[in-house]
């Protein structure tokens, strides 16, 4: 008998419990196993790195820590602040505000602001210049509200192979928040954009230390004004119904939907209209993919100077398996409901797929509530393992393009848009 | 001859038996109620803030939790100059990457986010970080 048996016993009852009844409380628990002791050797814990080869954990490795306004999450840099959320979150189609990953570029985040002379500014090439309080977004605009997953861009970047310099995010740089704010086309309109102007320019509070004029002293994103999605953006002063945590860009950020979370900018402050186009370290050479299918190359190509890059924009499919997370072992026989979710930049999740490798073939999960096209959808299916043995347990999504993913990877000297099948290996012990 | 043979079988089933017991025994007292004291750490929790009904909305300080970089010549410099703008965890929490990698990373933190760094301490922090941070040399 293994020295943790007892431990085990008491594990997969609650497993159980938590299938019987569906209560999220208790499949909550039992998911955030992953984070209690699994050893008999009590205190073993994680190297603080993985690689060369590609990290095999679901999240990044590095420590718990608890930052203002945040439960405990995982640390990657402390300045400026990167923090992951971890994997048992993602039951839940909402991400709470405590548990969402944060990411910033420059280590002058605001610790406080003065909402008394805060003022979100509309300029540059407009006929007339805007200067709102917090209080006029409140009342002058209608509010909107919906559902969209902010995912960042290098999200599972430490699953590349060969491996990229950059933030070795794990699966958790994601979230979806209900965003409450202002249509982003309304204030241009009222600004009333010139003629002439080609992209809108978004600027927040964040600073660094580096000289003026460059990009280790601002960060600004920019969006062409042809861009559809400026019509489905919102400037957010509400994060599922709260004040957005400072961390998460207080008072107001801009909500992209469907795109990557590099231009959602945090702690906005200025909306500059231009009439040529930016070219700043952020939007180029920073945050572009290849010009190909699947934004993915090699770096032979890269070194050969061959790849046009352009800059990254929405978020292809992806879907992730949550529980079981492989930390506890299954008894055969035993009906589990395999839990997930799923997201796709280009509308709505028309499908997932589950396997377990050993039936071979795949088959559709029940989707979750739809909470909107650029929400998470969370999936479930039944799943009942028959003999002990290790298992592979695979999931796919296909979104309402009809795109599907793919079991390749994807590589790119930034480290973006991972988002092949996802696995999870579980244990499934003897029962009698 | 056989009385002896006999012993020593009986001698070894005896040394099996206790053997057996001795391991039940220390199993049967780790099955239950097994605690331990663990060194993965606790978390405080933070006190509650005072808030006043001003304009001012404010958070505490954010905490470092900053890693140590590994002892080695030109360890100075990296502390010094990649600290002025970031942790050294953006060093650390890297894999093992190859020297190449390292260099261009270097470079751009010069070339492209202005870092002001002597070329002397520049070199000693390629040096540096290939000694300590590629695939043939990270240890941890």
């Amino acid at each position: 008998m293994p020295a943790h048996s007892s431990n085990y016993t008491r594990r997969a009852l609650l497993k159980t419990l938590g299938i019987g009844g569906g209560a999220l409380a208790l499949s909550h628990f039992a998911s955030a196993s992953a984070f209690a002791q699994q050893e008999p050797i009590a205190g073993k814990r994680l190297s603080p790195f993985t690689g060369p080869g590609g990290n095999p954990y679901w999240n990044s490795v590095g420590p718990m820590a608890t930052y203002p306004q945040k439960a405990p999450l995982v640390l990657l840099t402390d300045r400026p602040v990167q923090l992951e959320t971890p994997r048992h979150y993602f039951l839940d189609p909402i991400t709470p505000n405590d548990a969402f990953f944060v990411r910033w570029h420059l280590e002058g985040i605001p610790n406080e602001v003065d909402l008394t002379s805060w003022r979100l500014h509309v300029e540059g090439n407009v006929n007339k210049p805007l200067e709102l309080t917090f209080s006029d977004l409140l009342h002058k605009f209608k509010p909107v509200t919906f559902a969209a997953v902010n995912q960042c861009s290098g999200n599972s970047r430490s699953r590349f192979e060969p491996r990229v310099a950059g933030g070795q995010w794990g699966n958790g740089a994601m979230g979806c928040a209900r965003w409450t704010g202002v249509h982003f086309r309304e204030l241009l309109d009222m600004a009333g954009v010139k003629s002439g102007s080609v992209q809108v320019q978004m600027q927040g509070l964040e600073r660094g230390k580096g000289p003026k004029g460059m990009p280790s002293y601002e960060f600004m994103k920019s969006l062409d004004l042809s861009n559809p999605v400026l019509d489905e953006c919102i400037v957010a002063y509400a994060m599922n119904g709260e004040p957005l945590p400072m961390l998460n860009g207080f008072p107001v950020r801009l909500i992209v939907p469907g795109y990557f979370a590099t231009y959602w900018v945090k702690c906005l402050t200025d909306v500059r209209l231009l009439d040529k186009r930016d070219e700043n370290f952020w939007m180029n050479p920073a945050y572009r993919v290849p010009d190909t299918p699947r934004g993915t190359t090699t770096p032979a190509e890269v070194a050969a100077g061959k790849v046009k890059m352009i800059p990254i924009a929405r978020m292809p499919v992806r879907s992730f398996i949550i529980s079981p997370d492989g930390a506890t072992k299954i008894p055969a026989g035993l009906p589990v409901i395999v839990r997930g979710t799923s997201l796709s930049g280009f509308g709505g999740i028309a499908k997932v797929e589950f396997s377990d490798a050993a039936r071979g073939g795949w088959r559709e999960a029940k989707l979750g509530e739809d909470l909107g096209r650029y929400a998470f959808r969370i999936w479930e299916c039944a799943w009942t393992p028959e003999k002990p043995g290790k298992y592979s347990l695979a999931v796919r999504a296909t979104d309402e393009k009809g795109n599907v993913q793919p079991d390749e990877g994807v590589w790119n000297p930034g480290g973006y848009l991972w988002n092949k099948i996802e696995r999870q290996e579980v244990v499934v012990g003897d029962a009698a | 001859m056989n009385l002896g043979r006999k012993k020593r079988r009986m001698v070894l089933a005896l040394l099996m038996g206790v053997c057996v017991v001795a391991v039940g025994a220390i199993y049967a007292d780790l099955e239950i109620g097994y605690y331990t004291s663990v060194n993965l750490g606790r978390l405080a929790q933070p006190a509650p803030p005072r808030l006043r009904p001003n304009g001012v909305y404010r958070v505490a300080a954010y905490p470092l939790y900053a890693p140590q970089l590994v002892p080695g010549v030109g360890r100075q410099d990296a502390a010094a100059y990649c600290n002025t703008c970031h942790t050294p965890s953006y060093i650390t929490m890297q894999p093992p990457l190859p020297a190449a990698i390292w260099k261009v990373e270097v470079d751009k933190m010069g070339k492209a986010f202005g870092a002001q760094i002597p070329t002397d301490s520049q070199a000693r922090i390629i040096k540096y970080l290939d000694a300590h941070y590629t695939p043939q040399t990270r240890k941890r």
